[in-house]
């Protein structure tokens, strides 16, 4: 079963027979014997999924290492963190996505015209199963919890991934000052109501 | 004696009559002591290795810092990393990624791998040119890189593989060679990104950043 540790800005991938799949581009060393393989626009996840994928604008370029060895992966120097799925759905931007170990699902889900709006495309990337999905953050991440009666509002720039029962819902502090450009800077908010865990990066995009 | 590691994108060097100090012009941070900072052209000793430098496009301006006290040095906000020479092995590195080092080691610069059309290949690929600087002697490197390096071994009847933008440098025994993994994938555009990995066997230590950016 393959292996995912966080080293900072590295991520490990221990393979042992088996394959992961990881951002085109994103291997910076290798021990063993590896080999590399595209696993085309949304990792294959079937013509349905490449085809919402396109109507969404999200677009995911991923590879296939499949062997026996240690790969080492890390994009642009941003900090990685590796997050275990027992069955639960991680929904995360997909260009904050590193690698998922086989046993996960990707797909794209349509977060309505509240996406669109806070610049994040109408379309999010779930990863759903059980196994491992190394995400990107530009800086350490930030865990905050979302529990019932205290919802949580983030910048929609600085958000990386939600997980467990949680909703979504754009806040919109645009008032009559932001149109004569004298607003706070802070147009559009998510809100998240339920329970679950929200990941942030401390950079807005 | 090292330099200090203030953090990560910055060393402290001490410097006193008997040890200068060899810097990137203009990557002083502050110093405390009595120090003078002045410039030296060309990376190798005398006339031939300063026209051998400015040939091989491997040259950054350099200061030597003298004097008694200390200096902090950094660049650009890269990361730092420390190493110590003992002599045994050279290091090789490009020349934009050396941060400091002890005036006592001595740089000279060469062709890559000398292996022909191969070598020009790998120095292509991975962006640095025909020729990278080696350093030998016994003393302290500090080398930049984007996002910091990490270290792998490298035994005898190992491979280990590197993405040529990724790759820092090297010390030891280690022959570096650029294979192709292009296929009719990568022709159409369906490719893994990886077409190019440079193959390192020997026995030394590889240096790779945790970043695909060259500096």
């Amino acid at each position: 079963m393959a292996q995912l540790t966080a080293d900072g800005k590295v991520l490990v991938v221990d393979l042992a027979g088996d394959a992961v799949r990881a951002v085109t581009g994103s291997m910076v060393a290798y021990e063993g014997a590896v080999e590399f393989a595209g696993a085309g626009m949304g990792g294959g996840d079937g013509f349905r999924a490449a085809l919402k994928r396109k109507a969404g604008g999200e677009s995911l370029s991923l590879m296939e290492c499949r062997g026996t060895g240690r790969v080492h992966l890390a994009l642009a120097a941003r900090h990685v963190v590796v997050v275990d799925l027992a069955g639960e759905t991680l929904q995360v931007e997909s260009e904050a996505l590193l690698a998922v170990t086989s046993g996960l699902r990707l797909d794209v889900r349509f977060a309505g015209l509240g996406g669109a709006a806070a610049g994040q495309g109408v379309a999010t990337t779930t990863v759903s199963g059980d196994g491992q999905v190394a995400v990107l953050s530009d800086g350490p991440m930030i865990a905050l919890e979302v529990a019932p009666g205290e919802p949580l509002v983030v910048d929609p720039d600085a958000f990386v991934a939600s997980s467990g029962a949680v909703s979504t819902t754009l806040v919109s502090g645009v008032s009559w000052r932001s149109l004569v450009g004298e607003g706070s800077g802070e147009p559009f908010s998510m809100r998240f109501d339920g329970s679950g865990l929200v990941l942030l990066q401390p950079a807005e995009r | 004696m090292g330099f200090e590691v203030v953090n990560s994108k910055v060393v402290r060097a001490d410097v006193s009559p008997d040890r200068a100090v060899l810097a990137r012009r203009g990557a002083m941070l502050g110093y405390s002591g009595d120090v003078v900072f002045r410039p030296v052209h060309g990376q190798g000793r005398g006339v031939g290795g300063a026209v051998g430098a400015a040939l091989s496009r491997e040259s950054v301006p350099m200061m030597a810092t003298t004097g008694s006290g200390q200096v902090l040095y950094g660049f650009r906000g890269l990361h730092v990393t420390a190493l110590d020479l003992d002599g045994r092995a050279p290091l090789f590195v490009e020349a934009d990624r050396l941060l400091a080092h002890d005036a006592d080691l001595q740089t000279s610069v060469q062709l890559i791998a000398s292996g022909g059309v191969r070598g020009a290949l790998r120095g292509a690929a991975s962006g640095q040119g025909l020729f990278t600087t080696q350093v030998s002697g016994v003393g302290a490197v500090a080398l930049l890189s984007h996002g910091g390096t990490f270290a792998l071994e490298v035994g005898p009847g190992e491979v280990v593989g590197v993405d040529p933008q990724a790759y820092v440098g090297h010390v030891g025994a280690l022959s570096v060679d650029l294979r192709a993994r292009a296929g009719w994938r990568d022709a159409v555009g369906r490719g893994s990104g990886e077409a190019f990995q440079l193959h390192v066997t020997g026995s030394g230590t590889v240096y790779v950043q945790a970043s695909e950016q060259k500096l």
